[in-house]
């Protein structure tokens, strides 16, 4: 790390970033002609703008971390509080691919993979990494060049095949934690075995990063990454209420700073924010459609580039979505998380993720969901990239429809390649769900 | 002359029989699991792989964009596969067969119970090594609590079973390479593959007999490297022995990466498994990184010969389809030939993958 690297970038982050956001804010403003309501839809949530320069400026300021902080690319279930403990700038590779995705650019830099003999059956965030690292192309700006990988298995295998390819072709080194998969039950060899990994990891991590682990601080930036989770858990449980005040389309999106800012006090101020904005919402009644007819349940990772139009298509029939497994799992495990014991209960919060966990799991987890937010039905999106999240959900589907009455669909699509995508068959499919859950 | 087959009972007839002599049987799903703690318990494992089944009830459970190692397993128990077992064992290979487990286990109410085997994945710090250790004890009493204790010295006979079939394996692999193994590939893969079902008292006499029949010189056609999951469809080694290609060595996971390690001189049998399983060859599903993988391939194409390497994928399968590319970029580089098939299971080879093959070997010749 530069001398003039580190002033670089603590200018940036204290006049640059905050001058050019406000140069923007403005020229936005002026530019600015109203969109035309939506008249399915409440009022925004006013926060979003905050969540939007949040994000912008930790993507911005990426640009300056190499050479003033050690940077590492993460995957999004790995314990980041260790990383955080030596100073990293972290990536989140499938927070960028959800961006990509978003903004319909799966294709393209999937194609850009895929010319480079990676199978288009793959996982599309993987292929979208890659396919950026080939083409440089990203609605980011630029992504910082990695100085370490950060992977954890407890949300799938894939992302070490990913990340394996990632540092054969970067050569910087990749620090895996594995996470033995919850089957039946969670033994103290588990437990064991992942609490040693994290004290293994340590001296890998100091020598990488060049900086002495400070317990003191990486248990403060546990505490944060707890207070964290724990308020993206109230902010998703305000939406008990009826009507909700916010949709499930609109927490995929709130989602990004418990993913990818966890353990920063940035993300905990914005969730005390969002909390207090939804928690006035939910006692007011202002819901986040203007009229809520049916409560609904989301399944698994979104379809990032049918998020805008799945919202429509819902809300035009007064249909909410009030809850998902996918949002649920930043604040699912937390309160494993214990002070008094880091390393274990770290291992534990991280190990018994529902990616991790068995499938009686998730159905006994969906089935308390259904009623604790008082769900009419269930969409299943069965993710071709995601094998542990789709792998078990016609049954899932099935189970939860005989045991709690409610009609389910599932949905065959992608997380950010939309050419895996059929609007046909969604169509076809979700009417006859529509049909289902209007005559129930 | 050409040696005729070697008897091989079928893997039906074989469960019959091992059930027959008392023998409890296990299903058991790809591909690391320490066989021989089975062994010590007097049961016959009788691994799933393959079965040449037409798909029926699996796609009710099972996406479309499932491998077809899972989805024909699973196809094999629910059309009554498992009413004729005492169990299933899974171990943890990938994330499909994460699920499968779990949905065998958890959702479909099957009349056997299904047991489930986490080992390490790389690195292997000092805790994986203990960690290991402690799961293959906990196996070891799961087996005991539900089918009996074993009895004593058997998992010392299993051990030196185990490294008996490894020593058996390596000499018929080492004879390959060197090219004095005149067995056509597709009987070197039917007498090695014997091996994922026949208990090893019959596997081990069946690998002597194999080298004592096959010992002398090998086909001088081109030679070439195999890797990927496992040699299915077989026609393709059907078409390398028509073609006089000699295959050097393999990379398969069903096969060397499981079978090739160095006997444990450790006398605790716990500790000579530990040992054997953290010196198998590198593997996708083990997380092995790439240039071990790579150093690994390099090491087989120069010990055999081989000037090019096929890599035969089974379609869907994540590990080794994330690894090919790089492997390919690399291999190259040192001035190997490369192709790629990605096949499906029990479906023969096509023309046009007949005719790529064909190309492919006669660029080497």
């Amino acid at each position: 790390m530069s001398l003039a690297g580190k002033a670089r970038f603590q200018f940036m982050k204290d006049v640059g970033a905050p001058a050019l956001f406000a140069l923007n804010k403005s020229a936005a403003r002026k530019k600015r002609r109203p969109r035309p309501a939506n008249p399915d839809f409440g009022p925004p949530l006013a926060c979003a703008g905050r969540l939007k320069e949040i994000m912008a400026r930790h993507y911005y300021l990426a640009r300056f971390a190499k050479g003033a902080r050690p940077v590492a690319w993460v995957t999004s279930g790995a314990p980041v509080e260790l990383l955080r403990a030596f100073g990293y700038y972290t990536i989140y590779p499938e927070n960028h691919g959800a961006l990509c995705g978003a903004q319909k650019m799966g294709p393209e830099l999937c194609q850009a993979a895929e010319e480079q003999g990676f199978s288009p059956d793959l996982c599309s965030y993987a292929r979208v990494d890659l396919g950026h690292f080939f083409s440089r192309k990203t609605p980011a700006g630029r992504l910082p060049r990695p100085d370490l990988l950060f992977c954890s298995n407890n949300i799938c295998q894939t992302v070490v095949y990913w990340y394996k390819v990632l540092a054969h072709y970067l050569k910087v080194p990749l620090v895996m934690f594995d996470t033995p998969f919850h089957f039946e039950e969670f033994t103290e060899a588990d437990l064991d075995y992942m609490a040693r990994q994290i004290q293994e990891m340590i001296p890998e991590l100091e020598r990488h990063s060049g900086r002495r682990f400070d317990e003191a601080y990486f248990r403060s930036v546990t505490q944060l990454s707890r207070d964290t989770s724990l308020l993206w858990g109230q902010c998703l449980a305000t939406m008990k209420a009826r009507p909700a005040p916010m949709t499930i389309f609109d927490a995929f999106v709130h989602l990004a700073p418990v993913v990818s800012l966890r353990g920063l006090p940035v993300a905990q101020e914005y969730y005390k924010i969002l909390l207090a904005e939804l928690e006035e919402r939910a006692a007011k009644g202002v819901g986040a459609l203007r009229q809520e007819k049916k409560r609904l349940m989301w399944d698994n990772i979104a379809i990032w580039y049918k998020v805008r139009d799945f919202s429509n298509l819902f809300a035009s029939r007064g249909m909410n979505f009030v809850v998902a497994t996918y949002t649920n799992a930043w604040a699912e495990t937390i309160q494993y998380l214990n002070l008094d014991d880091p390393f274990k209960s770290v291992a534990q919060t991280y190990g018994l993720v529902i990616l991790n966990n068995n499938l009686e799991h998730r159905l006994q987890l969906m089935s308390q969901m259904v009623k604790d937010y008082a769900v009419d039905g269930l969409v299943l999106h069965s993710a071709r990239s995601c094998k542990p999240y789709s792998v078990g959900q016609y049954d899932l589907k099935r189970l939860i429809s005989q045991r709690l009455g409610i009609p389910a669909v599932v949905i065959e699509a992608d997380i950010t390649d939309y050419r895996m995508f059929s609007e046909e068959q969604a169509a076809t499919r979700l009417e006859a769900f529509f049909e289902a859950l209007e005559a129930a | 002359m050409t040696a005729q087959p070697l008897a091989i009972p079928s893997r039906s007839h074989y469960l019959t029989a091992q059930k027959e002599r008392g023998r409890k049987v296990l299903g058991v799903f790809p591909a690391q699991y320490p066989r021989e703690i089975l062994w010590a318990h007097d049961i016959a494992p009788m691994e799933i792989w393959d079965p040449p089944l037409e798909p029926g009830s699996a796609p009710a459970h099972l996406q479309p964009y499932i491998c077809a190692v899972v989805r024909q397993g699973l196809e094999l128990v629910l059309r009554g596969g498992a009413a004729r077992l005492d169990g299933l064992l899974v171990p943890h290979t990938c994330d499909s067969l994460q699920n499968l487990a779990s949905l065998l286990n958890d959702y479909l109410e099957l009349p056997v119970p299904v047991l489930f085997f986490y080992h390490p994945k790389e690195p292997f710090r000092d805790s994986a090594r203990a960690y290991y250790r402690r799961q293959l004890t906990i196996l070891d009493q799961k087996l005991a609590a539900r089918f009996g204790p074993r009895r004593e010295g058997a998992l010392e006979q299993a051990v030196a079973w185990g490294q008996r079939v490894a020593e058996l394996a390596g000499r018929t692999y080492d004879l390959r390479a060197r090219g004095q193994l005149s067995a056509p590939a597709l009987e070197f893969y039917r007498v090695l593959r014997a091996g994922e079902f026949l208990h090893p008292e019959d596997h081990i006499p069946l690998l002597e007999e194999f080298l004592a029949v096959h010992q002398g010189p090998a086909p001088a056609g081109p030679v070439v490297l195999l890797s990927g999951v496992l040699p299915n469809p077989k026609e393709l080694l059907s078409l390398l022995d028509q073609q006089g290609a000699r295959v050097g060595h393999d990379d398969f996971l069903g096969l060397s990466r499981r079978l090739l390690f160095p006997a444990s001189q450790a006398a605790d049998p716990f500790d000579a498994l530990c040992e054997q399983y953290f010196a198998l060859p590198p593997c996708s599903t083990r997380g092995s990184a790439l240039s071990q993988r790579l150093d690994w391939l390099k090491g087989l194409a120069q010990a055999s010969g081989a000037r090019g390497v096929i890599f035969y994928v089974v379609k869907f399968c994540e590990p080794e389809l994330f690894d090919v590319p790089p492997l390919m970029a690399g291999l190259k580089e040192q001035g190997l030939a490369t192709m790629s098939l990605e096949v499906e299971l029990n479906q023969g080879v096509s023309g046009q993958i007949a005719t790529r093959v064909e190309a492919f070997l006669e660029m080497l010749s």
